[in-house]
Parts: structure tokens; C-alpha cells; sequence
């Protein structure tokens, strides 16, 4: 099968082509933040400006015609509703033309499915650790198969609570890793940390952030942040691993690309003697090629959505998605 | 130090087991954990340590079934061996038969009338032996009156066990905790609430 696969959740347009699980292409347009978060609006009228064009440069990339196509998908949640309405307009647009099928895809599936090949791990628990999600899933067959949430944040999630200290600190984007940049070097200070079994939080860590941020080093409170952060993640990520008795464990979305973090979780792994993985970079990120990997998917499953049928939804939980 | 044989490897500590004075112990050792920095390794293992002494005891006091703690360290509990198996290695019918979710329940309930939260209460952390269960592993405890923190533990255990796994502990729960209806609702509450977002505009 020859599937593309559109993400336009958040501030990335992003294309994907997969033929039989392979990658043929993943080609991305992202909106440049400035300073103030992201407008919705002017972030979907960026994706639909430059819908097109990436459109055609994922075709070329993976150097097929349109018409050779035999499916589609595109990323129906969790995102931005305006985001997530560009992607579904363009994947029915060529559905339309094409005479193809469409398959909607959750966003966390599509992180989780393609680390996990590219890992080459069966079964494994799952840190998902992105901008507005930090959560540990382990694929449970309960009605239907899905990722159950062992463990989550209670009120942010980790890459938001990067990015918003980042901006409070003016450093430039790409906001986590200019946090990770940062802390080189830095010295520990203590800040709060809240565990609970394995769900987290870290509003209370990013208010103490805030309060020392004119008083205290920046480096210092960089380093003291991953620090802390992390090991609150790698606690209840090690909990979940003793519950599950997993075997295998992968690190996936925009945080995973951390190399702390990764490196954190590597010895969380080896001390338990469990494989550890995760996936290139550019699948960490927002990306089409994910999207496209589990549409293939679904597709083969034989399921999918008719042209009239196609929704959106803005809270689109990763337990709600059927897996295959 | 060399503790002897281990006995069972937590997500926080090591148990060894040895014989004192006729006696089956086990120790309990948060050793260091390699992932963290030592500032924070250590200060959390200092202070859940102490913790989870100062709150067995408690639970002990008010009937709720722990091991009975013999002597403390600085990063090591000595305590009453418990013979038998972990929950969660248990087949859910041998859980059923064995009424063991139905006892964790009431005995959470205990606690939470007495002003317990667990904090991590999960069949990991229910043994299961020939006379009873008993609750271990009072790392994360806190002695607190919040239903907030009350409706987490019930929302922990909910998602390690099945559905009708939940029931039965329910059903134990209910029994012994007057207030088990304004907990319910919590657990309802924390549910619904902003965690199970997704995306934010950021
Ligand atoms: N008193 C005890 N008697 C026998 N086994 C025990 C006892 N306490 C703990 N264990 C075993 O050791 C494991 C880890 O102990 P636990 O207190 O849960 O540590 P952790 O905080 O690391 O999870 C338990 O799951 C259990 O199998
Ligand atoms: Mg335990």
C-alpha cells in the first residue's frame, strides 16, 4: 500500500509518504513563533498557505505520482481545532480527487507507533512526552486495543512547562532544547517535586521557576529544572515499569529528543534489564510520516472514514483510539 | 553494605531478607539511584524513608494490616517478612477467590478514615499471604485530610486493575469509609478535569 499521511495539530505542517511501513518521505513546514505562544488563526492560515506546496514536495521526495495513492490520513486530534481542520481539509480535498480512502489518526498513536518501529521494541511501556502531554501508556487489550494511561501529568504538560519557563527567561526558541543548551554547566538548586504513583505535576515547579527567575543564575535554574523534572518522570516511569513488568521501554515525542532525558531513562532501563529505544528526531517532532504510518494501518485493517464522515476533535485522548 | 539475599526489587528500593533471633526479617534499602543527581537522590531517600516508618506505624495503630516495623536507618526499614506474593502476580480469578481486592479496599478505607493517603496504592504493593493480605510500601503516604489526595489513590488503583477488579475493591472501600461517597465524587472530578486535556494553545 501507498499511504500519505497529513499532522497540522499544532504549529507544524507536516507530510509523510509510507509504502509497507517504510518512510518515503516526511516533509514539514513550521510556523515561526515569535515571542507570544501561537495564535490559532495564524497558525491555520500558515498551513493552509503552505498546504500545497508541501503537498507536492512530499510526492517528489518519495518520487510517486499522486494517482498511485491508495490511501490517506490525517491527524483528527489532539491539536488546535483550526490546525487540525487544515489537515482534514487537504486530505479530503485529495480523497476527492483521487478516489482514495481515509483513515483519521490520533496524534499520540502516530508519536508512539513510530518510535516504536523505528525501536524496534514489541510491547514496550511508553514515556509520551510532548508539549501539552506527558504520559506513560502500555498497550492494553481491555474492549479494544488501545494505549491505557498508567500514569499522567495532573495539570501541564512537560514541553509547555519548558517552553513557558523558556520564554520567561527570553531565551530563543526552539524553546526545550534552548533550556537544555542553558543548563550546561548550571548548579543544583532545589526545587519542588511532586510524585504521586505514577502521575506527576508541574505547575508548583514552574511557579518556584518564575519567583527565582530574577534572583538566581540562569544556568543554574536550567539545570536545577531538567534535573528535577526528569527525575520526576523517570520515578514514575520506573513504577510503571515494576507494575507492568514491561520489558521494553520507549521515550517518544518533542521532549524524547532531550538527551538527558534519554540518558536518565537509559539507566531507569539498565537497572531493571530492560530494553530501552526510541526513534529519530525527526519523528519526535511534529511530523507527517507518522501520521501516514498509522493511516497504512488502519487502512489494512480495513477500516476508514467516508468523505462525509471526517470530524475533528480537539481532545482526542490517546486511550479513545483504536489500535492495530 | 551487604544486606544478604534479595528477597524483591521495588521501583524504589531493594529487600533483602535475613533471620534474626529466629525471626524472618526483611530490610528495606532505598539504595542510590543512578539516573538523579545526588542532591535530590538523596534527600528523597532520606526523607521517604523516615516517612514510611512514621506512617506504618500509624496505619498499624488504627488496624490496617502492614508488617511490623522492628528498626530504622537512614535509608533502610527493618520489618516483619511477609509470606506470600505480590497482587499483581496473582491471575485475577485467584485475586477474586481470595477476596483481595475487597480487603485492600476496606483497609484503604481505614486509612483514609483515619487520614492516610497512600499514595501509591496498586496491586504491586498488596501482598497477598495464607492468613490475608497485607499494604506495603508507604514511600509516597502522607497523613492528610484532602479528598483530593484521597480520590488519587482510589484513581491509581483504578487504572491498575480491570473494571470489575475496581468493583470489588470498591465494595470494601465503601465499607469502611463513612465519607467514601464524597471521595467518589472526587475521583469522578479529577477525571474530567484538565489532565485529561491534550494540546494547549502554547
Ligand atoms: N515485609 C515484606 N515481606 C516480604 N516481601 C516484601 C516486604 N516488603 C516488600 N517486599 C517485597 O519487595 C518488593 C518491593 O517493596 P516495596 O516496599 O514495594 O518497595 P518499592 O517502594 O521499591 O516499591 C515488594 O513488591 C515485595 O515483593
Ligand atoms: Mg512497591
Amino acid at each position: 500500500m501507498l499511504v500519505m499521511g497529513i499532522e497540522s495539530s499544532a504549529h507544524t505542517f507536516g507530510v509523510g509518504i509510507v509504502e509497507e511501513g517504510r518512510i518515503l518521505s516526511n516533509v514539514k513546514d513550521m510556523y515561526q513563533i515569535k515571542d507570544k505562544g501561537m495564535i490559532p488563526n495564524k497558525v491555520s492560515l500558515h498551513h493552509l498557505k503552505c498546504a500545497d506546496k508541501v503537498i507536492k514536495e512530499a510526492l517528489e521526495a518519495a518520487g510517486i505520482r499522486p494517482d498511485q495513492l491508495d490511501g490517506i490520513g490525517y491527524t483528527m486530534g489532539p491539536g488546535l481545532g483550526p490546525c487540525l481542520q487544515v489537515g482534514m481539509l487537504s486530505a479530503k480535498a485529495m480523497a476527492h480527487a483521487l478516489g482514495i480512502k481515509i483513515a483519521p489518526v490520533n496524534h499520540a498513536v502516530g508519536h508512539v507507533e513510530i518510535a516504536r518501529a523505528y525501536a524496534g521494541l514489541d510491547d514496550p511501556l511508553v514515556l509520551y512526552v510532548s508539549g501539552g502531554n506527558s504520559q506513560i501508556l502500555k498497550i492494553s487489550q481491555d474492549k479494544f486495543r488501545h494505549y491505557a494511561v498508567l500514569g499522567e501529568t495532573f495539570d501541564m504538560g512537560i514541553g509547555n512547562m519548558l517552553d513557558t519557563f523558556a520564554r520567561e527567561i527570553k531565551l530563543l526558541p526552539a524553546w526545550g532544547s534552548s533550556v537544555e543548551k542553558a543548563a550546561a554547566g548550571g548548579r543544583y538548586i532545589e526545587l519542588p517535586y511532586t510524585v504521586k504513583g505514577m502521575d506527576f505535576s508541574f505547575s508548583g515547579l514552574l511557579t518556584r521557576l518564575i519567583e527565582l527567575s530574577g534572583r538566581e543564575k540562569r544556568e543554574d535554574l536550567c539545570y536545577s529544572l531538567q534535573e528535577t523534572a526528569f527525575s520526576m518522570l523517570c520515578e514514575a516511569t520506573e513504577r510503571a515499569l515494576l507494575l507492568t513488568r514491561s520489558h521494553e521501554l520507549c521515550v517518544c515525542g518533542g521532549v524524547a529528543q532531550n538527551t538527558r532525558l534519554r540518558s536518565m531513562l537509559a539507566h531507569v532501563a539498565a537497572e531493571h534489564g530492560t530494553r530501552f529505544g526510541f526513534g529519530p528526531n525527526e519523528f519526535n517532532a511534529d511530523n507527517g510520516g507518522m501520521i501516514a504510518f498509522v493511516a497504512e494501518k488502519i487502512l489494512k485493517a480495513g477500516k476508514s472514514v467516508g468523505l462525509n464522515d471526517c470530524v475533528v476533535k480537539q481532545r482526542y485522548r490517546i486511550d479513545e483510539a483504536e489500535v492495530f | 553494605m551487604d544486606y544478604g539475599a534479595i528477597l524483591g526489587k521495588g521501583a524504589e528500593a531493594d529487600i533483602y531478607s535475613f533471620t534474626a533471633f529466629g525471626t524472618e526479617m526483611v530490610v528495606k534499602v532505598r539504595n542510590p539511584k543512578a539516573y538523579r543527581i545526588a542532591q535530590i537522590d538523596n534527600s528523597i531517600r532520606r526523607a521517604r524513608t523516615k516517612k514510611e516508618a512514621r506512617i506504618m506505624a500509624h496505619a498499624a495503630g488504627i488496624g490496617v494490616r502492614v508488617p511490623r516495623v522492628f528498626a530504622l536507618g537512614t535509608f533502610s526499614i527493618y520489618m516483619e517478612m511477609v509470606k506470600g506474593k505480590n497482587a499483581n502476580l496473582l491471575e485475577e480469578k485467584e485475586l477474586a477467590s481470595r477476596r483481595v481486592l475487597g480487603s485492600a479496599g476496606e483497609m484503604l478505607g481505614m486509612m483514609h478514615s483515619s487520614g492516610i493517603v497512600h499514595g501509591d496504592i496498586t496491586p504491586a504493593n498488596i501482598m497477598v499471604s495464607g492468613n490475608g493480605i497485607y499494604i506495603i510500601d508507604f514511600g509516597l503516604a502522607e497523613m492528610s485530610r484532602s479528598v483530593e489526595d484521597m480520590g488519587v489513590d482510589l484513581l491509581l488503583m483504578e487504572r491498575s486493575v480491570s473494571k470489575n477488579g475496581f468493583g470489588l475493591f470498591l465494595e470494601g472501600y465503601k465499607g469502611s469509609n463513612a465519607s467514601s461517597g464524597n471521595v467518589l465524587k472526587r475521583l469522578e472530578e479529577i477525571k474530567r478535569r484538565g489532565r485529561y486535556q491534550n494540546r494547549s494553545l502554547d
